[in-house]
């Protein structure tokens, strides 16, 4: 073996110190928890792992490399490659693993918590894995890792036949899915000859082939298979049947979870193996070979059908789980323009881009704010929720103005911002997606510039009228806890107590309007990240073998 | 910082502030919330005041010369820019979101175009609080709080100038006035709510996708990527006075058009997009609908005026000039024969509300400077009397719990100080001369017949509408006027309480409004003179446009008629 790939393989183990970390804690909690049951216990140590693990993740230097001839080979052979992106992505999971543990905190038993727990913990490092995956081997495990902890944490807090009926019906379309993938995975493999992703795209991005703008048909069906494996993981339009069932089945925190983690994952995923992230070693730049136009026309067509079913099927729904699951699924339709829109974009941004904006960073920023504003929304809906007053429908939440008016007012935040309204951060998340739709435009010179860029328009207006579409049922729901008065009779939804759940919509609410007032402080690093710059150490080379 | 810039940035941080002390009082203390709201609202209205003396009495330096033939036009010159250095006054660096070469800034100033509606917005503050002192009694703090960032986001959507963030104030402003309407409305206030946000929702949502597009375009043509709307009216007019670009542009403008006139035409509203007006009129409380009426309105003809017509010039004129004048034609005379044939006297303002704002409307897109300028007028006076309007229906609706025009009559008699402020809100809505109403209708009217007679041979039917408009204007108005307050005496069951006449709060609320509907009849000339230059930057932008339209017109007509030489050998 080449003594570059043995030492940039050995490089790879620092880099999954905190997945290691989070999986040995699961480990404990799995363990201790046999002896010692206690939810306090086991959320606390739960949360220091991701505290710790965070800590790690940001103090960790990003790893410079002697030359880019060491980098190259190291992109070329690591199982685990960690950009900046990955970084970012990383954070994103931990933070929102914190706020995950603290939503469960108090709706699991103390048996069941360190069961829990230790699951979430290694869903989140499955998570974590996938950030930095450059194999498809890797990638895969990383994906597992999500979801077979899934399956026992949707099986682990309820008995009752609808929790049942969820756990099933996720795993086996989750089962389903991952086949569909792995299909996919073998073709790629059998196209290229190599697991490695940057291999993958090299080797399927001859020069010739790109000239040509064909793609070979077996391409064209690996990347169907892998979109629709992960399509299930981000909702995507003909696989998010599971969704509503599976929400309403669930705890409110398990759902939740669904409607973050795979959705992140799934996008991470999709994003690197479609190459759709380039790599950047000075002048150099490494561009994917699916980022042709068939493939970005399987995608305009997913967003595009993926939005308009989830906003028009959310438009009936009167159970608030359901509502918040269609919108998922609409989310996912949004995000789909930014990755419809990534070939046309990174194809031409060389490294004189002038906008550094493009799809891939606009994705990353509507995953942090679409999880804090529905993670939050959940968290409230858990905050109220009790055992003798369930909170279930819309109209469960009527006249919460009058007697929580401080917890409607942040889901009414919430809901603003999965509406879009400026000052949220699902205003900028959007505003930056429809940015990367008109932007395809740009340069003459992308690959079949003038026709597509009215295409892409057009799916930008698709998006906006979807977006109205949405503010009719998000009113609704604003409408029933502001506008109309409490149901006489009944006796109004107690104030929630300070609980870590509480304090799990407090971290979202503050994050919605934090990216929402100054979302320069996430865009810039995203906008940073998306340039894949790797960074090369500036020492002569000599020198550097010299000190080795 | 100056203090000009202090009063820019206090114009809305202080209903900013107050809608956060307001709100955390709690609903219990109200006497406390609506003083801290009439003292905001007096404080609000002499900054705007102080700020529009101050502005009047500035040297606008290079923007006088209107007179000069240079191939550009100028573009528009923001003054007291909060964060801009000396070397570049009417620029900002206080920065949002920055975007690798651009950026979004925090970009706030005051010029011809918006100071007047500013002072405006900040005078009709004070009615609405007065108004909601009785009829307000629930949820009270959250009332003065929502009227709070109704005033910060309306006050900012005329400050910006930076694209993005003029859309932020106009979007968010529709969350305010949701609760308003929603909450202390009439009976189908949800209804009404839920319909208007949605309504106003999806034209906006195609409006945001406007802007970027121009701001794209702009970057892709001249790699400058700005979010400044000065910078981007002048970009946009350098390319245009480039002919090589034109192909390129008249696409851009077409779509850039469309997209915002979506928003803005539904937010006027123009004739076939005005179904959500009159319900939320009639539905909103009457703090809501005097804001509604007398500002929000305003923000869709502004958006026009300040993004719509320069950054589209061209398509402007070939498509919007005869689409939009004859939609706004339409709307004068149907909006004024709907509002003759409602029985609800609100409804029935909403109605004129139609009818005034195209004529607003027809004055600017006759794009004519005398147009423009009498559109800018009009928008203050239709702000002015159909606030007034609206306040005096309120009263009337306290006072009896009905608005029907069939359940009064010789209300003269009974309240004859209101029946003064009535009828002269009336005199000053139909355009009596010596008030303001005249000053805009006549100057959007020479406006629309300047154009029209510009065309040869053509029959002024724009004009001879806005005059109809007027004329159907006095009838409607006269006939209700004639059946609440005059003839035999019939007042409405009122459950034995004694009706007042004008009380000092109301005259509070109206007298300051009356006052300058007399000031600016009289004396229009300090408001004029201070929108002029702006007012000519606009106009020159479209004049412009008329010299290339023409000149293509010229080009194909001498190449058809040398096709046709061609044809005839």
């Amino acid at each position: 073996m080449n003594p570059l790939t043995t030492e940039s393989i050995l490089h790879s183990f620092p880099l999954i110190i905190p997945e290691a970390l989070l999986c040995l804690v699961a480990c404990v909690l799995f363990l201790g928890g046999t002896f010692r049951p206690g939810r306090h216990l086991w959320g606390s140590v739960a949360f220091l792992a991701l505290v710790v693990a965070q800590i790690v993740v940001s103090t960790t230097p990003p790893r410079a490399f002697a030359s880019s001839e060491a980098a190259r080979s190291a992109l070329f052979s690591a199982p685990i490659w960690l950009d900046s992106y990955g970084v970012l992505i990383k954070t994103l999971a931990l933070v929102g693993g914190m706020i995950l543990v603290l939503l469960s905190w108090n709706e699991i038993d103390d048996h069941h918590a360190p069961e829990y727990h230790g699951c979430l913990l290694t869903i989140i490092a499955g998570l974590c894995f996938t950030a930095g995956a450059n194999d498809l081997v890797t990638l895969f495990l990383a994906l597992e890792l999500i979801s077979i902890p899934t399956y026992v944490l949707l099986y682990l807090p309820r008995v009752e036949a609808t929790a049942q009926e969820a756990a099933l019906k996720y795993f086996l379309l989750s089962i389903f899915s991952s086949a569909l993938l792995l299909f996919g995975f073998s073709y790629l493999y059998g196209l290229s000859g190599t697991t490695n992703l940057h291999g993958i795209i090299d080797a399927v991005a001859g020069q010739d082939l790109l000239e040509a703008r064909v793609v070979p048909g077996t391409l064209i069906v690996a990347v169907f298979m892998v979109v629709a494996g992960l399509g299930f993981k981000i909702t995507a339009v003909p696989f998010h049947y599971y969704a509503a069932d599976v929400y309403q089945g669930t705890t409110t925190p398990c759902a939740a979870l669904l409607a973050y983690v795979p959705k992140v994952a799934g996008f991470v995923a999709l994003v690197r193996v479609l190459g759709f992230l380039p790599y950047n070693l000075g002048a150099e730049r490494g561009f994917g070979p699916m980022a042709t136009s068939q493939v970005s026309m399987l995608l305009w067509i997913l967003a595009a059908v993926t939005m308009t079913t989830g906003n028009i099927l959310a438009l009936w729904q009167t159970n608030l789980k359901r509502l918040l699951a269609y919108s998922s699924v609409a989310h996912a339709g949004y995000m789909l323009i930014g990755l419809a829109v990534a070939p046309h974009i990174n194809f031409r941004t060389g490294p004189t881009a002038l906008i550094r904006a493009g799809s891939v960073d606009a994705i990353l920023f509507y995953l942090a704010a679409y999880g804090a504003m529905t993670i939050g929304a959940f968290a409230v809906l858990a905050c109220l929720s009790s055992r003798e007053r369930p909170v279930e429908e819309i109209k469960d939440l009527e006249g919460l103005s009058r007697s929580n008016p401080g917890i409607a007012l942040l889901l009414a935040l919430f809901l603003f911002s999965l509406l879009g309204m400026p000052l949220t951060a699902g205003f900028w998340g959007k505003a930056l997606l429809f940015l990367s739709a008109f932007m395809v435009e740009s340069d003459p010179t992308a690959l079949d510039g003038g026709s597509v860029a009215r295409w892409f328009r057009i799916l930008a207006i698709i998006g906006a009228i979807n977006a109205a579409i949405a503010g009719y049922y998000y009113l609704r729901v604003i409408a029933a806890m502001y506008l109309l008065e409490p149901r006489p009779g009944e006796k109004p939804l107690p104030r929630p107590k300070l609980s870590p759940a509480l304090v799990a919509v407090f971290a979202c609410a503050a994050i919605t309007l934090l990216l929402g007032v100054i979302p320069s402080l996430l865009s810039n690093r995203a906008q940073k990240a998306a340039e894949g710059k790797v960074p090369v150490a500036t020492l002569p080379v000599e020198q550097q073998q010299a000190e080795r | 910082m100056t203090f000009d810039q202090h009063l820019v940035l206090w114009l809305l941080g202080l209903p900013l502030l107050a809608a956060v002390v307001i709100a955390s009082l709690g609903p219990q203390r109200g006497i406390l919330i609506r003083r801290i709201s009439v003292g905001v609202s007096l404080l609000s209205l002499a900054m705007a005041l102080l700020l529009a003396v101050r502005f009047a009495n500035l040297e606008r330096a290079g923007l006088h010369d209107t007179g000069s033939t240079s191939v550009l036009p100028g573009t528009f010159a923001p003054e007291f820019v909060p964060g801009s250095t000396v070397a570049s006054p009417h620029s900002t660096n206080w920065t949002i979101l920055s975007l690798g070469p651009g950026s979004i800034h925090f970009y706030l100033g005051v010029d011809g175009l918006s100071i007047w509606l500013i002072v405006l917005t900040a005078l009709l503050l004070l009615p609405c609080v007065l108004v909601s002192w009785t009829h307000v009694t629930e949820r009270v703090n959250e009332f003065y709080a929502w009227l709070m960032i109704l005033q910060v986001c309306m006050i900012g959507v005329f400050l910006s100038f930076d694209i993005l963030l003029f859309y932020v104030f106009f979007e968010v402003s529709l969350v305010p006035l949701f609760f308003m309407i929603g909450i202390w409305g009439g009976p189908e206030r949800q209804y009404a709510a839920r319909k208007f946000f949605v309504y106003t929702l999806t034209g906006s949502m195609l409006t945001l996708l406007g802007m970027l597009w121009v701001v794209l375009a702009c970057h892709q043509q001249t790699k400058v990527l700005t979010f400044s709307i000065p910078q981007l009216v002048q970009l946009v007019q350098s390319q245009l006075a480039d002919p090589t670009t034109r192909p390129f542009w008249s696409t851009v403008q077409l779509g850039v058009f469309l997209l915002l006139t979506a928003g803005f035409a539904i937010k006027v509203p123009l004739m076939p997009f005005h179904t959500w007006l009159p319900l939320a009129h009639v539905e909103a409380p009457t703090a809501g609908s005097v804001a509604l009426a007398g500002v929000l309105l305003k923000v869709g003809a502004y958006g026009f005026l300040r993004l719509c017509i320069p950054l589209a010039p061209d398509v402007s004129l070939s498509l919007g000039l005869p689409l939009l004048t004859g939609l706004a034609a339409a709307g004068v005379i149907y909006g004024a024969f709907t509002a003759f044939a409602q029985d609800d006297i609100k409804r029935l303002v909403a109605y004129s509300s139609v009818s005034h704002l195209g004529l607003c409307m027809l004055g600017m897109f006759s794009l004519t400077a005398v147009g423009l300028s009498g559109s800018l007028m009009q928008m203050i006076n239709h702000g002015l009397s159909t606030g007034l309007l609206f306040l005096l229906v309120g009263m009337l609706y306290e006072r009896y719990h009905t608005r029907k025009i069939s359940d009064f009559g010789g209300m003269a008699t009974r309240m004859p100080l209101y029946a003064c402020c009535l009828v002269f809100t009336c005199l000053s809505s139909v355009g009596l001369p010596g008030l303001n109403g005249f000053v805009g209708e006549v100057m959007c009217i020479f406006g629309i017949a300047r154009h029209e007679w510009s065309i040869a041979g053509r029959f002024p039917i724009l004009a001879v509408a806005a005059c109809t408009g007027l004329i159907l204007g006095a009838w409607y108005l006269f006939t209700m006027l004639r059946g609440v307050l005059f003839g035999p005496v019939k007042e409405p069951e009122h459950h034995g309480h004694a009706i007042p006449d004008m009380l000092p709060r109301e005259w509070a609320a109206v007298a300051p409004l009356a006052l300058v509907c007399v000031l600016i009849g009289f004396y229009p000339q300090p408001i004029l003179r201070t929108m002029e230059p702006d007012v000519q930057t606009v106009a020159r932008i479209t004049s412009l446009a008329r010299t290339r339209a023409s000149e293509q017109a010229n080009a194909e007509g001498t190449s058809v008629a040398v096709q046709d030489e061609t044809e005839k050998r």
